[in-house]
């Protein structure tokens, strides 16, 4: 294995090559439908299942045994799991238990009043292994904070993927930043910063990415924090329980040096004076000179500190637009993000098709509703010019629609038929996955406002005294040469120079050749 | 990172006029900004970034402008002034066209007055060049005494504009505006990170160049590829092998060592690379990172042995493992690549001094947190991170991480490794005293070529061993292609990223894993599978009606993303009227799954259907 000094790291950081018992799994039930679940170690019957701890869904029934070290996207087979007698009260025919393995618990159950007997009987037991079912299965995913945010239990409002992973890039999360982030809700933003800033876990002194995280919630913090053990993410997120707009960002007295900041709050104006980099003056308390001195900063002193909010209303952002330009930041810039998912399917259309769903039965193209047109026209003059003397209106158009009917039936069940494309269809057996165009389409539904994202940056200090050192470091006066825009004047003199360079050069050498041949001469 | 701007380091300029410079700021140089003015370079080497500076008039005494540190208070002045007017509902300032933080609202003196205009219809408008009483020539005198960083140009325009009070307070705000962006002399520093420059690359340089990658499609394949920091460096032992050992001695493959990986594919000309390497922590030098007061496990080793200035030996974090106590960086020994190097045939066997020199075969690059890139040409076209500090081409290079973070191997390489010269050639072999009998030259070349075998060896080995932790490309090749071929190395869940600037490849490839593509495959009634071992499968080359093993990938997913810029000024908020247009950017998405073996069938009611796979079309009945 390779050396960690942890081993457990969050499945979110690094999730080994195969599931763990007591980690996080994301169950995909479908294409958009993930289920988290914490994989139990096989101990025993669980909730009166056989087998230990199941997960039921509507694509069958998974024990978590069958679940457990296994290579991470796993494909699942359902299992045959008597969910039935579970928990029911008597009132169960042995008969009609699928399995002969369930036998016993069935005939527990009759006896007595709930499950509880069985969970018993299976701690003595061993555990029930696990029959594959005929059909149904999922796959187990790694947890990511991609699969996470689609997945987790909601709070509040969710912060998703084309909304994080553009403020992420924006306020330069990388490894060995420390973010503040306030107003954690559902977790979600967490998982994709800490993942953002991730470079080892602390370990003696030095200094590691970190996310420092406020939440105003009582109940949210409570679950929030039982998550953040739940996935291992203990000593990298710092969770604080407090109202950030009149208790600031320090944690522990002590600052959090950060250089990015993401404010979830609904109203980041109020947060902001306590993100600035001196004591933010009050109107009706102005700040004396002992109150600066104490004052920290949450802000890296050494860097500037990049921001975003997100608010979803515009109101929000003026307030917070105006709060940030007396504050001091600067390059304020606001964004909405339009994100759009598309579906590909294969857009079939064609008189000659099979009625399958999602099918057009009507022409491909003007060749195909000529051609039918013209089939249809030909029957029924065949029709119109046979003798039918004694026949009435309703009756001739009865029979002419019986007509086309019959050629239609006739056109399908004749593969020699006048439609070339069904024959070419047949002859080159075009597997139906294949068959008609290739589209792209917008799912049905979508988001077409999440919320407004406010990207600012506030520079580090600069008193005179770092210019002072700075000038005297990097003293002026000495320039030789021009970069970026040069003139055309600048570029002829340089190019003036050059040549005169060279001549001069060349001229030496001719000298320095000429003396020699003197020499050598002589 | 990027807290100071360093002697030599890569910067943006951004110019009142919006447009970016990008410059290596040369200590003892003048920076000429065109008609902004010229400056000497020291004056912001050491100085903070993000500040916008104003170029001031020359001293009497100074043969040069000095800088002055714009406050935001002057900034943002018109929009407080805005602010403050009694109600600012109604637009009392400008109406400008382009963003907010290029207003940088400028006050005059003499604007006071006429800002108290009143608004008047768009009827009394005039033509802007009519009423200018000053000629060309006469604004030119101006701007050569240029007092004032181009305020007093400005105010003199507006003073002798004849028609100043018919304009309404919109077009005088952008008269205004128009007149700042051309005249006033300020810039400012912006760090050169992978979010400016791929901004500045697609909006002002060659967009195509970097395959119209915007700022939202790099996040999301950033994170859709859950690209991140793969652990701390770890570096195998040196085998010390002496010359006259052959391929047998090379370090074997260590393939539970391996983790933390991702393949990468990359025509944007490294952007891609870098950033990945962003994400991973390998992108900005050390000494930055140390400054920043990082530990990576690297600043240790640089006092250590400051005369070489290698990377890393023993690092705090990479001592843990029991294999590195003799794990060496051998960034010193490419150095000494070079041809000429009278450094190189001491090496070898008598580790001289304190530092002994890594042999020929040991790997230079980490097991961990590694970026492999597959290339299509025969070298890797990553010129974009020379603007990071980093040349691939370089065969005496600096430290840098990439050094030891970056694989790069060809698709041959990859797939038909026996084809591959420098791969299949066995290495070179020598006694200790047939090399002292040779010329330095020749010397020199034996050692590298040694050297290139075993770090290609490497290379080829550990990629084709697979178990990547995500596949992350933005390739103009075809997709499927490139899938087909990388799927097999993906570890079980990984993500695969794919950016496209067009939907169609993506469409295409999402096609390959349609849901009745991947039902009558497992069905179990495909002819062409059905006398291959599941394993093989995994290998699958593909034919017309089943190009890639459809099972191979789960939750295949195709997005775009595009951030709507807006302005926000006191009563004048509202979306950009025009943004950069062109290629949409799509990102498919899915990740690597391990299909059970046999039949697998889904629950539901599907059963139609996969009939209907086996016999085509002729069954259906009226």
């Amino acid at each position: 294995m390779a050396p960690t000094t942890r081993n457990n790291v969050s499945p979110f950081l690094d999730h080994g090559a195969r599931t763990k018992a007591h980690s996080l799994a994301i169950l995909q039930l479908s294409r958009d439908n993930l289920q988290p679940v914490y994989l139990q170690p096989p101990t025993g019957g669980q909730d009166g299942y056989a087998e230990g701890a199941v997960v039921n869904t509507r694509y069958g029934s998974f024990p978590h045994s069958t679940m457990l070290n296994v290579p991470w996207g796993s494909q699942i087979r359902a299992s045959k799991v008597d969910t039935g007698s579970r928990g029911r009260k008597r009132k169960r025919d042995s008969a009609d238990n699928p399995t002969p393995g369930n036998e016993a618990t069935g005939a527990s159950e009759k006896e007595v009043e709930d499950s509880a007997p069985a969970a018993n009987e299976d701690d003595t037991v061993a555990l029930k292994q696990a029959v594959a079912d005929t059909s149904g299965f999922i796959h187990v995913l790694p947890p990511t904070p991609e699969v996470w945010t689609q997945s987790l239990p909601h709070r509040t409002q969710v912060v998703y993927t084309p909304d994080y992973s553009y403020i992420l890039h924006r306020i330069r999360a990388r490894p060995g930043s420390h973010i503040i982030e306030a107003g954690a809700g559902s977790g979600s933003f967490t998982h994709a910063s800490v993942r953002a800033v991730y470079n080892g876990y602390p370990a003696g002194g030095e200094r590691r990415g970190k996310v420092f995280s406020f939440e105003f919630h009582e109940q949210r913090y409570h679950k929030m924090k039982q998550e953040l053990a739940d996935h291992g993410l203990d000593g990298i997120v710092q969770l604080s329980h407090r109202d950030v707009y009149h208790g600031g960002f320090l944690v522990d007295g002590k600052s959090p040096e950060a250089e990015s900041v993401f404010l979830d709050l609904p109203a980041p104006w109020e947060a902001l004076p306590l993100l600035s980099r001196r004591k933010p003056q009050s109107p009706n308390d102005p700040a004396s000179e002992n109150d600066q001195a104490e004052w920290v900063s949450p802000l890296n002193p050494r860097k500037s500190a990049y921001i975003c909010t997100f608010s979803p209303c515009i109101e929000q952002v003026t307030k917070t637009v105006s709060a940030m330009r007396r504050l001091g930041w600067v390059d304020i810039d606001m964004v909405e993000i339009a994100n759009r998912k598309l579906h590909t399917s294969r857009e079939r259309v064609g008189l000659n098709l099979n009625f399958d769903r999602g099918v057009n039965n009507s022409p491909r193209d003007v060749e195909e509703a000529l051609t039918r047109l013209a089939e249809i026209e030909t029957r029924f003059r065949e029709h119109t010019g046979k003798p039918r003397g004694e026949e009435e209106e309703d009756e001739d158009m009865d029979s002419a629609g019986e007509d086309a009917a019959a050629a239609k039936k006739s056109r399908v069940a004749a593969p020699n038929g006048v439609i070339v494309p069904a024959e070419q269809q047949a002859s080159s057996g075009t597997a139906p996955w294949m068959e008609g165009r290739l589209i792209t389409r917008g799912e049905p539904e979508i988001k077409t406002h999440t919320s407004y994202l406010v990207f600012a940056i506030l520079p580090r200090e600069w008193t005179a005294e770092d210019e002072a050192a700075a000038a005297a470091r990097y003293p002026c006066g000495k320039e030789q040469g021009v970069i970026g825009a040069v003139d055309k004047a600048a570029r002829k003199r340089e190019r003036r120079e050059q040549l005169a360079k060279q001549q001069s050069n060349r001229k030496a050498r001719r000298k320095e050749r000429d003396e020699k041949m003197g020499e050598a001469a002589v | 990172m990027h807290s100071l701007i360093r002697p030599n380091a890569w910067v943006a300029l951004k110019l009142p006029s919006g447009s970016t410079k990008v410059l290596q700021i040369t200590p003892n140089t003048t920076i000429s900004l065109g008609k902004y003015g010229i400056f000497p370079a020291n004056l912001i080497i050491g100085r903070p970034y993000h500040f916008t500076f104003e170029l001031v008039d020359k001293l009497p005494d100074e043969s040069f402008s000095r800088l002055r540190v714009v406050p935001t208070t002057e900034l943002y002045a018109e929009v407080f002034a805005d602010e403050a007017a009694p109600g600012c509902s109604t637009p009392a300032g400008g109406a400008d066209d382009t963003v907010i933080a290029a207003t940088d609202g400028v006050e005059f003196s003499l604007v006071d007055d006429n800002g108290n205009v009143i608004a008047r219809s768009n009827r009394e408008i005039i033509d802007d060049n009519a009423r200018q009483t000053l000629t060309q020539d006469e604004i030119e005198e101006l701007k050569r005494e240029g007092n004032n960083a181009g305020k007093d140009v400005i105010a003199k325009l507006l003073l002798s504009h004849t028609a100043l009070d018919q304009k309404t307070s919109f077009s005088l705000a952008k008269y205004k505006l128009l007149k700042s962006k051309k005249y006033m002399r300020r810039f400012q520093v912006l760090p050169i990170d992978v979010a400016n420059f791929a901004q500045w690359q697609l909006e002002e340089r060659d967009s195509s160049k970097i395959m119209d990658l915007r700022a939202e499609m790099l996040g999301l394949v950033g994170c859709w590829g859950n690209v991140h920091f793969g652990g701390d460096k770890l570096l195998l032992e040196d085998p010390k092998a002496t010359t006259d050992n052959g391929e047998d001695a090379c370090v074997p493959l260590q393939e539970d060592l391996l983790r933390g990986r991702w393949l990468v594919v990359d025509d944007t000309c490294g952007l891609l690379v870098a950033a990945l390497a962003e994400r991973m922590g390998v992108l900005y030098p050390e000494e930055e990172v140390a400054q920043e007061g990082k530990t990576e496990g690297q600043n240790e080793s640089t006092t250590e042995k400051p005369s070489t200035g290698t990377v890393n030996t023993k690092g705090a974090d990479v001592s843990r493992g029991p294999l590195d106590e003799t794990a060496q960086d051998d960034v010193d020994t490419e150095m000494g690549d070079a041809p000429t190097s009278s450094a190189t045939p001491k090496t070898d066997k008598k580790p001289k001094s304190t530092k002994p020199r890594a042999s020929d075969f040991a790997i230079p690059y980490s097991q961990t947190n590694t970026i492999t890139v597959l290339h299509g040409a025969s070298q890797p076209n990553l010129s974009l991170l020379n603007y990071w500090g980093f040349d691939n081409t370089s065969p005496n290079h600096p430290p840098h991480p990439l050094l030891n973070h970056l694989l790069t191997l060809s698709w041959l390489q990859l797939l038909k490794p026996e084809l591959d010269t420098s791969y299949s050639t066995p290495p070179l072999t020598a006694s200790p005293e047939e090399l002292a009998a040779w010329k330095p030259s020749r010397r020199g070349n034996f050692h590298r070529k040694r050297r290139r075998y075993a770090r290609i060896r490497h290379i080829v080995d550990t990629t084709r061993a697979g178990n990547f932790a995500g596949l992350v490309c933005a390739s103009t090749m075809d997709p499927i292609s490139i899938v087909r071929h990388a799927l097999p190395l993906l570890a079980g869940g990984a993500p695969v990223a794919i950016y496209s600037p067009t939907v169609e490849p993506l469409a295409a490839l999402a096609d390959c894993f349609s849901v009745p593509r991947r039902t009558a495959w497992t069905s179990g009634s495909v002819p062409e599978i059905a006398d291959i071992s599941f394993e093989d499968l995994e290998h699958w080359a593909g034919n017309e009606r089943f190009p890639l093993n459809p099972t191979l990938l789960q939750g295949v997913s195709i997005q775009t993303s595009r951030a709507r810029r807006w302005q926000v000024l006191p009563g004048r908020t509202h979306p950009l009227m025009t943004e950069r247009g062109g290629a949409d950017g799509f990102v498919f998405t899915a990740w690597r799954a391990k299909p059970a073996e046999g039949k697998v069938a889904a629950k539901g009611k599907f059963k139609r259907r996969k009939v209907e796979s086996e016999a085509p079309a002729a069954a259906a009945e009226v």
